[in-house]
């Protein structure tokens, strides 16, 4: 392969670009691919095949063929409400696990650059955060404040939105309480079987670090499930 | 989908070639049965033998490290080499997971 297909790979991925690179496992060519674009040369035949690798969001080689195709997609974006002790455990293990973080706390004292470094941090209610947060059914939700006032409103945009994942944490008798509260506000009782409360896996810890461990592995799990 | 390590192995490429070293890219292309690491696994070996990343959580690293290497010293621009369990060779290189595995390796110039 050629440095400049792995320079040019590394590029694309910090715009956020999300296509394949394509191998020719015999003579050793390389290609970027963006979907709905030809490739070149005798990469051209294979196009349809291509395209579906990508869509399936999988790596592999095309049958009959010796064309590798690696799948280049964005993470999944995890906006955390409540710039909590949590928070930052989820941070952490974040970081090795592929996933995007962006943290909303209106409390300007929790969501502070100096407990947050090196994280997108927006110091703003739920409502006006996702005016800039730009979301879609990849998108996941965790609610850590417990906080009706900030947690409902983002459970609102998340449920209306079709998150991916959507979790707040919790007792189960918390959780009760914000059902009731959202059937109040509109939402249909099985609608909000979307939302996992108490939230996290079941490990049974209890500290700040244990609890992020619980969520992270509820989306890990809830990524690769289908 | 690329593995979340990727981007450190990529620059860690770009490095070790701006040192003037030659570099190989290994990356796991197939799989069968429950070969731990998957498709897309990549790994990058220097000529003097150093390498980053992972094709198989330790089960044939090394292997792959000494056939990047005397692939750098060939003129053959990239080889597919498959390790599977009914190979002779198999205790030896030890995929004691019971999958099989096929790894393309190419140099990066």
């Amino acid at each position: 392969m050629k440095i400049e297909i792995i320079r040019e790979t590394l590029k694309n991925k910090s715009l956020n670009k999300e296509f394949a690179l394509i191998t020719n496992l015999v003579n050793g060519e390389s290609e970027i691919f963006f979907p709905g674009n030809n490739p070149s040369g005798m990469f051209s035949k294979y196009s349809e095949e291509i395209e579906k690798i990508f869509h399936s969001n999988k790596n592999g080689i095309i049958e009959n063929s010796e064309i590798f195709v690696q799948t280049y997609k964005n993470p999944i974006k995890v906006i955390i409400v409540g710039a909590v002790d949590i928070s930052m455990y989820l941070i952490d293990f974040a970081k090795n696990l592929n996933f995007e973080i962006i943290i909303v706390d209106p409390r300007g004292y929790f969501a502070s650059k100096e407990r947050f470094p090196d994280t997108k941090i927006i110091n703003k209610w739920p409502n006006e955060a996702f005016d800039e947060i730009e979301t879609n059914t990849k998108t996941a939700l965790v609610t850590l404040t417990h906080d009706p006032k900030i947690d409902d409103p983002a459970l609102q945009y998340a449920l209306k939105n079709k998150f991916f994942y959507i979790g707040a944490l919790g007792s189960k008798k918390t959780h009760e309480k914000r059902c009731s509260r959202l059937v109040e506000a509109g939402f249909k009782k099985v609608e909000l079987e979307k939302i996992n409360g108490p939230i996290g896996i079941k490990l049974g810890g209890k500290s700040p670090s244990e609890i992020a461990l619980s969520i992270i592995s509820q989306l890990v799990y809830e990524k690769y499930k289908n | 989908m690329s593995n979340f390590s990727e981007k450190k192995i990529f620059e860690e490429a770009d490095n070790w070639l701006k040192n003037n070293k030659k570099v190989s890219l290994a990356t796991v292309v197939q799989t069968w049965g429950s070969s731990p690491f998957g498709i897309g696994s990549r790994m990058i070996v220097s000529e003097d033998g150093n390498f980053l990343g992972s094709v198989s959580g330790g089960c044939v690293e090394a292997k792959v490290v000494e056939e990047c290497i005397s692939l750098m010293k060939t003129k053959k621009i990239c080889k597919k080499i498959d390790f599977k369990v009914s190979n002779e060779n198999a205790w030896e290189i030890g995929l004691a997971c019971g999958g099989d595995i096929s790894i393309y390796i190419e140099e990066i110039k």
